[in-house]
């Protein structure tokens, strides 16, 4: 009886630590293993997260140490000087020991202290300018950004002639240190690649200093950290890191105005939509409505529209769209062959060969086919796909387009290699 | 300090103050002592102190399923329990219910409670004052909730900060009624400080020097002055975003050359403080309660005294680490991110001289115990947490994502609530006379021990795999499903915790009527608020007590022999006061600090929605001020014939060798002018 009473303990006890070990190796590897965590910060990709990486790690360790040395006091104290019911000794009033509290003072203050100077260091190598960088303006807007490229190194972005205007998705050159510039366009936002580097803020009215770089070819993705408004939780970010070789290539691209669509083409249904369903009115397409109009008075020229929407001159290069959380591409199935990989591209079999294009953590590749139903579901009625404040010209409104105009649009914007 | 005035302030001399009985033909002045006419008329600081912790309970409920909401829509990837809209609303009206209705009024419930009784006073310096700053908090507290039937709360976040707050980004009245809301709990605030400032240093006991004091009451003093300091910075802040919302001014519009950044550090200078201000109050009440259940005095009394000015001051240094990614430059950003690493230290020399203070001594884990133990412990997590984030490129990384809201609940949970909780279990025979339930009282610690980790635990993990902070929804794919289950399984048991607590509240009270009375000393503790009857009679003490010890209760019981060793010297029962004096003196109440803050929610919807109402809201204000001006100090009829002849009254200011010929103690009048 009770042997039998023995084993059962025995086997609950097993059962417990097989339990225990089950979930701890589940919350370990849920820590600590970054596949399928594309926002995690601690998987550095490229040489400022890796700095700042290398300044925490330690920290954190310490921490850690701290943290049990403190619990483990508490929890030892709580025991060995808990009252047992035999003894009623009052305690020695003990009020203090001078000597050991000046010691646990300074304690800490020396720790801090070699903390302390790796930060101002750390500080210095992420601030430092970089002589040779690319540089780039990052600008927030409700709720999508606007980047623009200083192709001759001027420091001026808003000379169409020498800049590169693009949105949505920020294209660098691997292993290149890519100055960005943040600014704000309506209120607070915050630009952040966690793979690449931390934060910083697109204030309104500033222009922020920040870099990141990126060691391998690769997208990187991101999600806006300062509260900026209602979609604040629907203003991603997406890098995508080529090849010099291929940057180059995408670069000559872009400085193209938009392709003229095939006369006669669905596509040319559709530019006449874009110019007619007030589409035209806040996008903008170079080489179709970047007409200047000179005002009477001052004589300046500046755009006819409002160029509060993102430029869409390349729309099809881009593999997602309204502040990247919708694809308009096929994304790559994670995993692939090169097989696979070459026929999602050539358009084989498509639900196979890609990866699936409303898995929210697979972004689209402008490679890929174009992926159409969410950008006509979009085109039927934005503010259903993402809360906006249209009414308040902050979003894009509801066009009440029909069918037909939808279909047309949508192989338009197809057209925009 | 005029503690006793010969005539009422307002009369000429010689005129017969029943005269003057009923200002301006509106009240007489009201005496009663029992019934609702007494609460909202009530000059008493310990009424005044629980008005101030029902009140905060409740809005702690309004916070609490504020919390829950945001909660269960964050249980899944994209749910659509609260749209956009409401789930910004919810999570900036959840800071602001927690922040400026829950946390700073407990704190001020203590203190209204405690720093008379601790101090040895028979009320605050301004009684009618510090019925006006409740009065002033509830009617901010009411305005700004008010929203919600009004079209929605406020939805720029609880740090509100600009240009989003303006009415181009947030066109509803939401931002409006927060702004005039905060205005009004600061003029509670500001008003209170004042006057828990003039208490502690004008009118301690006999003997009680100020390194005589307990504790609580010294960090409260800290607390009071931050409170002073802090609370202008935020007003002008306030101020300047009302302009711009309902005048059409610039300040923070950057299209006219308004800076953003402004805001950014207004809100900090007060932001930071109000952080410490949050949590110093209830460093203070562990600091009481350790000793008392470890039967050991505070290790280091100095130490954590000194530590806690410290912070008070260092607290000032430190605010743009909340702004590390704002732009603020290179420099800026290491001068704070040193000065805030090394604010670490006040704070880590209090956790070491807590855990030094249970050693060696014989703890008895009652439910203050083990909240107490909870506070180190978890407080402990979060100030760790604290300074990961005050290296600034590691800030970078974690500042706006989960990681912080982490951290600042294992500040301001962990920390300053874990500390009130246990304050009130430890408080409540005093306050009450009656105890709530032990065995529930500890179920309700470990069930809210387990939630508290089980809902912010997983957010460290989360922060630090991407999550951004402030996000109405989050897509599958990007692992954060796991970690926001189990967040919100522990937010639902964090809420049945403080379901037990408030059912303990009820059910203890109806059991109460069987059990014996706790009596003044429940807990054999220090500090002499126990050595007078449960709850305490309306004027405190009779007599005075004279202080000749930190802990000077303590010291009344328990005495060394001969030999050295420590034993009882007197019975409880000898050394408690009776609570029969009938001679005693006491403020009289007054309506006009409620009438002056009806005033203040009419003004506020005037400014939104009619300035006609703005005026009367202003008339019933100035109707307030001058009957609070015209009203006699005293009620003439109770007049207590003997005569005022100005006399050296001791003070604390004055040590006193234990074993001295006991001083006179202070006149029976506490009649002041405030």
């Amino acid at each position: 009886m009770k042997g039998k009473h023995r084993l059962r303990s025995l086997f609950g006890g097993f059962v417990v630590l097989v339990i225990t070990a089950l979930v701890v190796s589940q919350v370990w590897a849920s820590i600590f293993d970054n596949d399928g965590k594309p926002l995690t910060t601690l998987s550095p990709r490229g040489q400022y997260a890796q700095t700042i990486q290398n300044l925490v790690s330690p920290v954190f360790i310490i921490a850690g140490v701290i943290l049990v040395l403190v619990m483990g006091a508490v929890l030892y104290i709580a025991f060995r000087f808990r009252e047992r019911p035999d003894e009623d000794e009052i305690p020695a009033q003990l009020h203090g020991n001078t000597v050991l509290e000046i010691g646990w003072t300074l304690a800490p203050a020396a720790i801090l202290l070699v903390v302390a100077v790796l930060t101002v260091a750390t500080i210095a190598d992420l601030e430092a300018r970089e002589p040779d960088a690319m540089k780039v303006q990052v600008e927030g807007q409700q709720w999508w950004w606007a980047f623009r490229y200083d192709l001759n190194d001027d420091g001026v972005y808003d000379d169409p002639e020498n800049d590169l205007i693009t949105a949505t998705e920020l294209v660098i050159p691997e292993d290149t240190v890519v100055e960005i510039y943040t600014t704000g366009n309506d209120v607070i936002h915050s630009y952040w690649i966690p793979e690449l580097n931390g934060k910083k803020d697109a204030v309104p009215g500033m222009r922020n200093f920040w870099k990141i770089q990126a060691d391998e070819p690769g997208v990187y993705r991101g999600q806006c950290t300062e509260f900026c408004g209602l979609s604040h939780a629907n203003m991603r970010m997406l890098v995508r890191a080529l090849p010099r070789a291929e940057y180059n290539a995408w670069l000559a691209n872009q400085l193209e105005p938009a392709v003229e669509p095939e006369e006669g083409s669905l596509a040319a249904e559709g530019k006449d939509v874009y110019l007619n369903q007030l589409c035209s009115s806040c996008h903008l397409i170079r080489g179709v409505n970047d007409e200047k109009v000179a005002d009477p008075e001052s004589g300046v020229e500046s755009l006819l529209v409002s160029g509060i929407a993102p430029d869409l001159t390349h729309f099809s290069s881009r593999g997602t769209f309204a502040g990247s959380i919708f694809n308009s591409h096929y994304p790559d199935k994670p995993g692939a062959t090169p097989e696979e990989v070459a026929a999602c591209r050539a358009g084989e079999n498509v639900a196979q060969n890609c990866g699936d294009p409303e898995d929210e953590a697979l972004p689209g590749n402008p490679a890929n086919p174009a992926y159409n139903v969410d950008l006509e579901d979009w085109l039927r009625d934005p503010t259903v796909m993402k809360p906006m404040a249209a009414d308040d010209g902050r979003g894009m409104p509801n066009l009440g387009l029909g069918e037909d105009q939808i279909d047309a649009l949508v192989a338009y914007l197809n057209s925009l290699k | 300090m005029a503690l006793t005035e010969a005539e009422p302030l307002a009369l000429p001399s010689g005129e017969p103050a029943a005269a003057n009985d009923s200002p301006l033909g509106v009240f007489t002045r009201p005496r009663t002592a029992t019934g609702w006419r007494s609460w909202i008329s009530t000059v008493d600081h310990k009424k005044i102190g629980i008005l101030y912790g029902a009140t905060a309970i409740f809005f702690l409920i309004v916070g609490g399923l504020e919390a829950l909401l945001i909660r269960a829509q964050l249980w899944a990837p994209r749910s659509t329990l609260l749209s956009a809209e409401n789930y910004n609303e919810v999570f900036t009206m959840h800071g602001t219910t927690m922040v400026f209705l829950v946390v700073m009024p407990i704190g001020a419930a203590f203190a209204n409670y405690l720093i008379p009784l601790q101090i040895g006073a028979r009320d605050v310096a301004f009684p009618r004052m510090n019925a006006l700053s409740y009065w002033c908090f509830l009617a901010g507290g009411i305005f700004l909730n008010s929203s919600w039937l009004l079209g929605g709360g406020a939805d720029g976040g609880w740090f509100m900060y600009a240009p989003n707050n303006g009415v181009q980004f947030s066109p509803t009245h939401g931002i409006d009624f927060w702004v005039l809301g905060l205005i009004m709990t600061g003029i509670a605030s500001t008003v209170g400080s004042i006057n828990l400032i003039v208490t502690v240093l004008n009118m301690r006991a006999p003997g009680m020097t100020l390194m005589k004091m307990p504790i609580f009451t010294w960090m409260t003093l800290v607390t009071q002055f931050l409170l002073v300091f802090a609370l202008p910075v935020i007003t002008v802040a306030l101020f300047l975003l009302m302009f711009d919302r309902l005048f059409d001014a610039n300040f923070f519009d950057v299209s006219q050359g308004g800076s953003p950044l402004l805001w950014e550090h207004l809100f900090w200078i007060f932001g930071h403080p109000e952080v410490y201000l949050m949590i110093l109050p209830s460093f203070g009440l562990v600091s009481d309660m350790l000793p008392v259940f470890s039967r050991k005095p505070i290790f280091g009394y100095p130490f954590i005294v000194f530590s806690g000015v410290a912070i008070g001051f260092m607290g000032w240094g430190v605010w743009a680490h909340h702004m590390f990614v704002s732009g603020i430059g290179p420099v800026s950003v290491t001068v704070f991110s040193l000065t805030t690493m090394f604010i670490a230290v006040p704070t880590g020399v209090k956790i070491l001289n807590w855990t030094a203070t249970m050693w060696g001594g014989r703890l008895r884990f009652d439910t203050p115990m083990l909240f107490s133990i909870g506070l180190i412990t978890m407080f402990t997590i979060g100030g760790l947490s604290g300074v990961s984030h005050a290296i600034a490129p590691a800030d970078t990384q974690q500042t706006d994502t989960y990681y912080i809201v982490a951290h600042f609940h294992y500040v301001l949970f962990g920390g300053a609530f874990f500390g009130f909780m246990g304050g009130f279990y430890f408080y409540w025979p005093k306050v009450f006379g009656y105890r709530l339930n032990e065995s529930l009282g500890k179920w309700n610690f470990w069930v809210m021990l387990l939630g508290f980790n089980l809902t912010f635990g997983p957010m460290h993990i989360l922060g630090l795999q991407g999550m951004s902070r402030r996000i109405y929804t989050y897509d599958a794919g990007y692992g954060f499903e796991l970690w926001n289950k189990i967040a919100t399984i522990g937010a639902f048991t964090l809420a049945t915790s403080v379901a037990m607590f408030i059912f303990n509240i009820f059910w203890s009270k109806k059991k109460a009527k069987d059990l014996p009375p706790p009596g003044p000393d429940p807990w054999d503790a220090r500090t002499i608020e126990w050595m007078i009857q449960s709850p305490p009679p309306a004027y405190n003490y009779e007599p005075i007590p004279t202080i000749t010890h930190v802990d000077d209760f303590w010291y009344r019981k328990y005495g060394e022999t001969e030999d050295g060793r420590l034993v009882r010297i007197a019975k409880t029962e000898d050394l408690v006061q009776a609570g029969d004096a009938t001679d005693v003196h006491l403020p009289s109440p007054s309506y006009w600090p409620l009438v002056i803050a009806i005033g203040l929610p009419f003004l506020g919807y005037g400014l939104i929605y009619s300035l006609w109402l703005a005026l009367l809201g202003g008339l019933v204000i100035i109707v307030g001020i001058y009957g609070w001006l015209l009203e006699p100090p005293d009620d003439p009829e109770r007049a207590h014939g003997h005569d005022h002849e100005p006399e050296e009254l001791p003070t604390g200011d004055r040590e006193i060798e234990p074993g001295a010929e006991p001083l006179p103690t202070r006149d029976k009048e506490v009649e002041t002018v405030g």
